[in-house]
C-alpha cells in the first residue's frame, strides 16, 4: 500500500520548499544582512546629521547675537567647520613633538583671530565660548562626513563588511556625539564642566594669593602649605581654555631659584563602565590628556631635574567631562584638596618646594 | 584596551544648575539657582546672616527628584 497522493504532493512541495529557502539564505544571506545593515546605519546616520546642523546653528546663533558678529557669521562658520590639519609627517620621528605642537598652535591662534576679526567687540570669555562650541561642531561635522563616506562606499559595493563594522560602531559614535551636543548648553553659559575639575581645585588654592602669567592664559600664584612653598598653575579662568600648562610646568621648574621639589597633577580622567563618578584616585606620572605634547614636554621637563611626579584624578564619564559639572564632582574638590595636603605632608618636608598643577578646561571657574 | 572604550555615561535630563555662595567668615553656605555672569571664586552677594561679601564656591548640575 502506497502513501496517499495528497501527503506525496505535500511531502515534496516541502522538500522542495525547504531546498529553495536554504538556497536562498545561503545565496542571500549576506544581502539581506547587508540591507539590515543599511538600514540600520541610515537611521543613525539621519540622527547624526540632525546633532551636526543643531551644533551648526548653535555656532552660528552664539557669534550672531553673543558676540554681535559685524558681518554675517554663517560663511564664516561653514568655512570654519571644514578648517583642517595636516599632521607633520612622522617617517622620521626625531622632533615630532615640536611639529605637533607648532601646528596645533597655529590651528588655535587662527581660529581665535578669525573670531576676534569677526566680532572685535567681543570679550575674551566669549572669544573662547565660541571656539569651544566651534570645536564640537567641527568634531559633529566631522564624524558625520565619515559615516556617511562609509555609508555610499557600503552602498556602492554592497560590502557586507564594510557596513557591518559601521553598524557595530554607530551605537558608540551616536552615544558619543550626543555627548557632545550636550556640552554646548555648558558652553553657551559659561558653567564649569566636569573636565574644569582640576582648575578648581588649583583655584581654591590660588584665592586672594597674587596671580602671574606664566604664559598666555596661563597663571600662578604662590601659597604655603605647613612650612612648604607651593606654586599653584592653572589656566586663565573663567575663559575656556586649558592654559599652556607645560610651558608653565617647563618655566616655574627651570627656574633655579624656586628648586621644585615634586610636581602634583590633578586632573579629570575618563571612567570605566562601573566605577564611580567623583572617585578620587592616585597615582604617578603626569596627569594631563590631549595630544601628547603637553604630556611630553611635563615628563621631559621633570626627568630632566629628576622631580617625582604624583596624580589624582576624579573619574567621570565622557558626558560628565563635557557637560555641566555634576554635584559628585563638584563635592570632589575639597575631597582632592586633602589628598593634596596629605601627599605634601608625606612625600615632602618643611622647606621644600612644591608645583602643582591643575589640569583642564576652566570654563566658568576663576583663581 | 578598556582605556581605548572610557564609559560615555548615561545620557543626562535637563538637569537645573546651582551656585553655591560661602560666607568666608561665618562659613553659611547658600544655595540659589545660576545666573548668567556666575563664575567659581567670583564674589557673591551679601551673607544674609553676617553681612559680609560671600564668595562663589561652587556651580554645579544636580537632578532634582520629584516626590
Amino acid at each position: 500500500m502506497g502513501l496517499p497522493s495528497g501527503g506525496l504532493t505535500t511531502t515534496v512541495f516541502y522538500v522542495i520548499f525547504t531546498i529553495i529557502l536554504f538556497a536562498v539564505s545561503f545565496l542571500w544571506a549576506p544581502r539581506i544582512q547587508a540591507y539590515t545593515a543599511l538600514n540600520d546605519v541610515k537611521k543613525n546616520l539621519e540622527k547624526l546629521q540632525v546633532l551636526k546642523d543643531a551644533s551648526r546653528r548653535e555656532a552660528i546663533g552664539y557669534v550672531n547675537t553673543v558676540m554681535k558678529s559685524s558681518k554675517d557669521a554663517q560663511a564664516r562658520v561653514d568655512q570654519f567647520l571644514e578648517y583642517f590639519t595636516i599632521m607633520p609627517v612622522d617617517l622620521d620621528p626625531n622632533g615630532i613633538v615640536g611639529k605637533i605642537e607648532h601646528v596645533t598652535r597655529l590651528q588655535d591662534d587662527r581660529i581665535r583671530d578669525e573670531l576676534k576679526a569677526l566680532s572685535p567687540g567681543a570679550d575674551p570669555v566669549q572669544i573662547s565660548v565660541a571656539q569651544n562650541i566651534l570645536e564640537v561642531a567641527t568634531s559633529l561635522n566631522m564624524i558625520f562626513k565619515i559615516v556617511r563616506h562609509f555609508y555610499i562606499q557600503g552602498q556602492k559595493t554592497k560590502s557586507y563588511f564594510i557596513l557591518v563594522q559601521l553598524q557595530m560602531i554607530m551605537p558608540m559614535l551616536v552615544q558619543e556625539s550626543e555627548a557632545l551636543m550636550s556640552a554646548v548648553d555648558a558652553f553657551k553659559q559659561a558653567q564649569p564642566i566636569g573636565d574644569g575639575l582640576g582648575p578648581m581645585v588649583a583655584g581654591k588654592l590660588m584665592v586672594g594669593k597674587e596671580k602671574v602669567t606664566v604664559e598666555r592664559e596661563t597663571v600662578y600664584a604662590v601659597t604655603e602649605y605647613k612650612g612648604r612653598k607651593l606654586f599653584v598653575l592653572k589656566a586663565e579662568g573663567p575663559m575656556g581654555t586649558v592654559g599652556r600648562p607645560q610651558v608653565g610646568v617647563e618655566k616655574i621648574i627651570n627656574d633655579p631659584n624656586n628648586k621644585i621639589s615634586t610636581v602634583i597633577m590633578v586632573d579629570a580622567a575618563l571612567k570605566l563602565e562601573g566605577e564611580n563618578t567623583g572617585e578620587v584616585a592616585e597615582g604617578i606620572g603626569a596627569a594631563i590628556g590631549g595630544i601628547g605634547v603637553e604630556k611630553f614636554r611635563i615628563e621631559a621637563a621633570a626627568t630632566a631635574k629628576d622631580i617625582p611626579m604624583y596624580a589624582i584624578v576624579v573619574k567621570q564619564s565622557l558626558i560628565d567631562a563635557i557637560s555641566v559639572m555634576k554635584k559628585e564632582i563638584a563635592e570632589a574638590t575639597d575631597k582632592t584638596i586633602e589628598r593634596v595636603n596629605r601627599l605634601v605632608e608625606e612625600k615632602t618636608k618643611e622647606g621644600d618646594t612644591v608645583l602643582l598643577v591643575g589640569v583642564g578646561n576652566t570654563l566658568g571657574v576663576a583663581q | 584596551m578598556a582605556q581605548m572604550f572610557p564609559s560615555i555615561g548615561e545620557k543626562r535630563p535637563k538637569m537645573p544648575v546651582f551656585t553655591i555662595e560661602d560666607c568666608p567668615q561665618c562659613g553659611t553656605k547658600t544655595k540659589r539657582a545660576f545666573k548668567l555672569g556666575d563664575f567659581v571664586y567670583r564674589e557673591g552677594g551679601e551673607c544674609a546672616k553676617c553681612h559680609a561679601k560671600t564668595i562663589i564656591s561652587m556651580i554645579y548640575a544636580e537632578l532634582i527628584k520629584v516626590q
